[in-house]
C-alpha cells in the first residue's frame, strides 16, 4: 500500500540519505529491515516513534495482527537500557491479499510499524541511547518463510528540542493516517441469513455515501475471510456484510459471540481512506430490506415473506387452532353449497385478522414513539387485559362445550343471505388475533423487534403480512371449492372435535389466571375467579335461552351475571400489582436475587460472574426454560461453585429498567439470558430456548458427579 | 394443511442456516481418495474408530518446527498406540510447493520416521476444499461415530519457532484423550495457524 509513496519519495531524491536517523538495514532474503526515528534525537524524558521498516520483495507479503486464513503477524522483541521503555508495535490497516482460494490480511511494498520509545528523565545530552531490537515476521508469495533481524538504532540525547528527520516524515505521516484511530459511532452485530452484518450509526456517513468500506476483525473465526464483503445503507446506518465464520457455526456458538473487536477501513467518495477501530456488539441490525426501495423491493418482500410464513404457523398455536378449527368445521359443514358466501365469509375473517394485527402493530409503534418502554406482549402486562383474555378463553371453551351458540340466529340461516354473516366472520378474525396474542410473544418476538427499528410504513408492512399470513389458511379453504370438498364429511365426530378442541381452551384460561394472580396478587385472583364463574353461569343461561325462549326471570338473571363480569372486570385494575415474581423459587435450583441495573453494576465492579435471566410469568418460552434448564440442584452446585450470581429480571409487570436491558440486546420481549463473565466487557448471550447443557457450556461450568 | 405448514416452516428454517465450512459435532464430510502406497482410502470404512487427518506440506516453516522437532511423530505414535487412525494429506496442486508424488510422499514420510496409515494425495483441494483445510498443519480428529470433534491449530502456540513446542498445549492429544476417555472434548476447535494451503 506504500508503494506508490515509496516510489514518490525517491523521485524526490530522499531516499536514505546519509543525514537521516536510521540504524542499519539488514536484508534477509525476502526482506530489507531497519530501524528509523522520525526526529533527528530525543530530549531527556522524551519520547520518540521508531519504526520498524519493512521494504519488502515484490509479490511477497507481511502480516497484520490478524493474518487471515495463515500466516503469523510480524513481532518484536526489544533490548533497552535501563529506564528506556518501549510501547506496542502499532500496525496500520492491512489489505486483503488473495492467495488461491484463500484471502490473508497483510502488507507488500514498504510497511512501517511503529512504536514510541520512552528515554529516561536523566539521560545526559550529549550521549546517545542504544536501541536494540529482534525483529520476527513471516513473508509469503506462494511459499512462506520466517526471517528474523537483529536490528539497532543508536538515539543521540539533546537539551534542545528534536526536529523532525524529512528524510523518512513522508513516509512516517502516511503510516499514521493508515494507523486505525477509535470509531466515533456505536456499532452492532447480528447474524442475518449466514452473514454476519455489522451497522456502524454514521447517519453523516450514510447520507455522504461511500466508495468503500472493508472488515477487517482482530481475531479469527467471526468472518470467512474470502468472503466477498457488501456495503449498503438500511435504515441511515451502513452496514457491512459477509459470511459468518466458524464462531457462529450454530445458534448455540453464535449466542456465545458477546463482541467483535475489529478495524473497519472507510473510503469516501472523493478517494480518502481511512482506518476506526470499534468492538461491535450484539444488537439489532437493519436487515437488508430496509434500504428504502434504494436497491429495488426484493427485501422487503423477503422479510414479507418471512412474516407471512410466522403468520401461518401461528395457526398451529394452542390457543388459535381451536378457534380456526370452529370456522373450517362450520364450512365443511355447509359443504361447499354456497361457495360465493364462503368466499366473502373468508374475505371478511381476512380483513378481520389483518386489521386487528395492524391496529396492534399501530399501537405498539404509537406508544414507542410516545417513549413507553414496551415490547411485545405489552399488552400481557395489563391485569385488566390478561383478566379479559382469560374469560374470553373460558367463553370459546364452553362455546366449544356447545354450551351457547353464537350468532345463531344470524349464521344458521345461511351465512351470505344478510349482511350478519360477513360481521360474524369479521369478528371472528378480530377473534382469533386476539386470542393468538399471547402466542405470538415468545415465536415473533425477533421478528417484531426488527419491524419495530423499521419505519412505520415497513413495519405496519409487515404486521399486515403476519396477519396475512395467519388468515391465509382458512382464506385459501373458502377461495378453493376443491379443499372444501376433501375435508371429511360432517358427523357426530365433529360434534366430538370441538369438544376435545375446548380444552386447550380451558388450558389457556388457566395459565391467565396464574399470570393474573401472579401480577396482580390474590384478591384479583378472588376477583377473576368469581367473574369466571359467574359468566359461566351467564352463558349458561343464555345457551337455556337459545334452545327454549326462556321466560323473563331467566333473561334477567344472565343479563345481571353480564354485569357483575363487568364489575368484576372494571375492579380489577383497581388493585394495587403487588411486587410479583415470574417463578416462585423452585427449590433446586439456583438462588437468585431481584435484577437491578445498580446490583449488576456492583457485582460486575467487584468482577464476580454474573447470570441474569429476564423474565415474565406470561412468557411460555421463559417458564419451560426455567423449569427445563434451570431448577436442577446440579447446576445450583455448579453456580455455587463458580460464584456465579444468578440475578432474575422479572418483566411480568412493565418494568422500565428491564426494558431498557432488553433493547440493549436487541431484544423487544421476554426471554433474554445474560452472562458477565469476571471482565469482560459484554455479555454472552445465550439462546432463547435453555437445556441445561447449553448454560453449562455457555457459562462455563462442569456438571459435579451427580450423588 | 397443517402438514404442509409444518413443511414450509422446516424448509424456511434450514435455508436460514446453511454453512459451507465441516462443523464440530456434526457428522465429518464423508471422502475418498488416493494414497501414496497406490490404495484407495474411504473414511466411511474406518467407522467406529478415532481418525486424525493431518494437512501438510513438507517445504512449509511451519510443517518443518513440528517434523524437525519431532512433535508431529510423537503425536502420530501416540495416537497409533490407541489404535488411532492417522491420514496424512497433501493438497499442494501440481507444481505448488508441497506437491509430491507416491514415490516423493513416501520418501519424505520415511526421511522424516513419520508414521501415519496412510498418506493421501489430494492435489485436487478436494478433500482439502470439503474439510475448508486452511493451514499445514490443518488439523481434525473424528471420533468412532464418524462426527467431527476437534479442528484447528496442533497446538497453542502459532509461531515457526520449534523451541514454542515444550510449553505448548498439544490440542490433538488432548482431544484424542478426551475421546478416549468418552468426555466431550475440552477444546473442540481453535484457529489452525500455519502457511497457507497450496491449492
Amino acid at each position: 500500500m506504500l508503494r506508490p509513496l515509496a516510489l514518490f519519495v525517491a523521485v524526490l531524491g530522499l531516499a536514505g540519505p546519509a543525514a537521516a536517523l536510521e540504524g542499519a538495514a539488514v536484508s534477509t532474503p525476502n526482506v530489507e529491515a531497519r530501524l528509523v526515528a522520525e526526529t533527528d534525537g530525543v530530549q531527556p524524558g522524551g519520547t520518540v516513534t521508531v519504526a520498524l521498516r519493512l521494504r519488502i520483495r515484490e509479490h511477497w507479503h507481511t502480516y497484520w495482527l490478524n493474518p487471515g486464513d495463515s500466516g503469523e503477524p510480524t513481532s518484536i522483541d526489544w533490548t533497552l537500557p535501563e529506564g528506556v521503555t518501549a510501547g506496542a508495535l502499532q500496525f496500520p490497516y492491512p489489505h486483503r491479499i488473495e492467495v488461491g482460494p484463500l484471502v490473508n490480511f497483510g502488507y507488500d511494498g514498504t510497511v512501517l510499524h511503529l512504536a514510541d520509545i520512552k528515554v529516561a528523565d536523566d539521560a545526559a545530552p550529549g550521549t546517545t541511547v542504544p536501541l536494540k531490537a529482534d525483529a520476527v515476521w513471516l513473508v509469503c508469495d506462494d511459499i512462506c518463510i520466517p526471517e528474523e533481524a537483529s536490528l539497532t538504532l543508536d538515539l543521540p540525547v539533546a537539551a534542545a528540542p528534536p526536529a523532525a528527520d524529512p528524510a523518512y516524515a513522508a513516509e512516517f505521516a502516511a503510516t499514521r493516517a493508515m494507523l486505525p484511530t477509535p470509531s466515533p459511532w456505536p456499532a452492532v452485530f447480528a447474524l442475518q441469513d449466514g452473514a454476519l452484518a455489522l451497522a456502524l450509526d454514521a447517519p453523516d456517513l450514510a447520507k455522504a455515501g461511500l466508495a468503500a468500506a472493508v472488515l477487517f476483525p482482530m481475531s479469527a473465526g467471526h468472518i470467512k475471510n474470502a468472503a466477498p464483503q457488501t456495503l449498503e445503507v438500511r435504515a441511515g446506518r451502513l452496514v457491512i456484510a459477509a459470511e459468518a465464520g466458524r464462531h457462529f457455526a450454530t445458534p448455540e456458538k453464535a449466542a456465545k459471540v458477546a463482541a467483535i473487536p475489529a478495524v473497519v477501513v472507510l473510503t469516501g467518495q472523493d478517494g480518502q481512506t481511512r482506518a476506526f477501530e470499534l468492538t461491535a456488539t450484539p444488537g439489532p441490525v437493519p436487515p437488508p430490506a430496509a434500504a428504502a426501495g434504494r436497491d429495488g423491493a426484493l427485501p422487503l418482500w423477503t422479510a414479507l415473506a418471512f412474516a407471512f410464513l410466522g403468520g401461518l404457523i401461528l395457526n398451529l398455536m394452542p390457543c388459535v387452532f381451536p378457534v380456526l378449527s370452529m370456522k373450517a368445521l362450520a364450512l365443511a359443514k355447509k359443504g361447499g353449497g354456497d361457495l360465493g358466501g364462503a368466499r366473502a365469509g373468508g374475505l371478511a375473517y381476512t380483513a378481520g385478522v389483518v386489521l386487528s394485527f395492524l391496529a396492534l402493530g399501530g399501537a405498539l409503534l404509537a406508544l414507542r414513539g410516545a417513549g413507553e418502554a414496551v415490547g411485545w406482549g405489552f399488552q400481557l402486562q395489563s391485569p385488566p387485559v390478561v383478566a379479559g383474555l382469560a374469560l374470553l378463553f373460558f367463553a370459546i371453551g364452553l362455546n366449544l362445550m356447545g354450551v351457547f351458540e353464537v350468532g345463531t340466529r344470524l349464521q344458521a340461516a345461511g351465512a351470505a343471505r344478510t349482511g350478519g354473516g360477513l360481521v360474524g366472520s369479521f369478528l371472528t378474525g378480530i377473534l382469533a388475533a386476539i386470542v393468538a396474542a399471547p402466542c405470538t410473544a415468545p415465536f415473533m418476538g425477533g421478528a417484531i423487534f426488527t419491524a419495530l427499528t423499521q419505519p412505520v410504513p415497513v413495519a405496519l408492512a409487515i404486521f399486515g403480512a403476519l396477519g396475512l399470513g395467519m388468515a391465509a389458511p382458512y382464506l385459501a379453504l373458502t377461495l378453493s371449492p376443491g379443499l372444501v370438498r376433501l375435508m371429511p364429511k360432517p358427523g357426530l365426530w365433529m360434534v366430538r372435535l370441538k369438544q376435545v378442541l375446548a380444552f386447550p381452551m380451558f388450558g389457556s384460561a388457566a395459565w391467565l389466571v396464574w399470570v393474573l394472580a401472579l401480577s396482580a396478587g390474590p384478591q384479583a385472583l378472588a376477583l377473576v375467579l368469581a367473574a369466571i364463574i359467574v359468566a359461566g353461569f351467564a352463558l349458561w343461561l343464555w345457551g337455556v335461552i337459545q334452545q327454549s325462549g326462556g321466560g323473563w326471570v331467566v333473561r334477567g338473571a344472565a343479563a345481571s351475571a353480564a354485569l357483575a363480569v363487568v364489575a368484576a372486570l372494571v375492579v380489577i385494575p383497581g388493585l394495587a400489582a403487588p411486587a410479583a415474581t415470574a417463578a416462585s423459587d423452585t427449590g433446586a435450583g439456583p438462588r437468585w436475587e431481584a435484577y437491578s441495573p445498580a446490583r449488576l453494576d456492583s457485582l460486575r465492579a467487584e468482577g464476580r460472574p454474573v447470570f441474569v435471566n429476564l423474565t415474565a410469568a406470561w412468557c411460555v418460552t421463559c417458564l419451560v426454560n426455567e423449569e427445563v434448564a434451570l431448577s436442577s440442584a446440579g447446576l445450583a452446585a455448579a453456580f455455587q461453585k463458580a460464584g456465579i450470581v444468578y440475578l432474575k429480571g422479572d418483566w411480568t409487570n412493565r418494568d422500565a429498567d428491564i426494558s431498557r436491558l432488553l433493547e440493549a440486546h436487541g431484544r423487544a420481549g421476554v426471554p433474554l439470558y445474560l452472562y458477565f463473565a469476571p471482565g469482560a466487557a459484554e455479555p454472552a448471550i445465550l439462546p432463547q430456548l435453555l437445556t441445561e447443557s447449553i448454560v453449562m457450556d455457555a457459562l462455563g461450568l462442569v456438571s459435579p458427579p451427580s450423588s | 394443511m397443517k402438514r404442509t405448514l409444518a413443511v414450509l416452516a422446516a424448509v424456511a428454517m434450514l435455508t436460514a442456516s446453511a454453512l459451507a465450512a465441516p462443523v464440530i459435532g456434526q457428522p465429518a464430510p464423508a471422502f475418498t481418495g488416493v494414497t501414496a502406497d497406490g490404495g484407495t482410502v474411504d473414511l466411511a470404512a474406518y467407522a467406529g474408530k478415532t481418525v486424525v487427518l493431518e494437512w501438510t506440506n513438507n517445504g512449509c516453516p511451519y510443517v518443518k518446527k513440528h517434523y524437525g522437532a519431532g512433535n508431529m511423530q510423537q503425536t502420530q505414535a501416540a495416537a497409533a498406540a490407541d489404535g488411532v487412525v492417522w491420514l496424512t494429506i497433501i493438497s499442494s496442486a501440481e507444481g505448488k510447493q508441497g506437491y509430491a508424488t507416491p514415490d516423493e510422499a513416501k520418501a519424505i514420510a520415511a526421511a522424516a520416521k513419520a508414521a501415519p496409515a496412510a498418506i493421501v494425495l489430494d492435489a485436487s483441494g478436494e478433500i482439502g476444499r470439503a474439510y475448508d483445510a486452511r493451514t499445514t498443519p490443518h488439523m481434525f480428529v473424528i471420533d468412532g461415530a464418524g462426527t467431527l470433534v476437534y479442528a484447528g491449530a496442533i497446538d497453542d502456540k502459532p509461531t515457526a519457532d520449534a523451541a514454542d513446542i515444550p510449553g505448548a498445549t498439544n490440542y490433538v492429544l488432548a482431544a484424542l484423550e478426551d475421546v478416549k476417555n468418552g468426555r466431550p472434548v475440552a477444546t473442540p476447535e481453535s484457529e489452525p495457524y500455519g502457511c497457507s494451503v497450496k491449492y
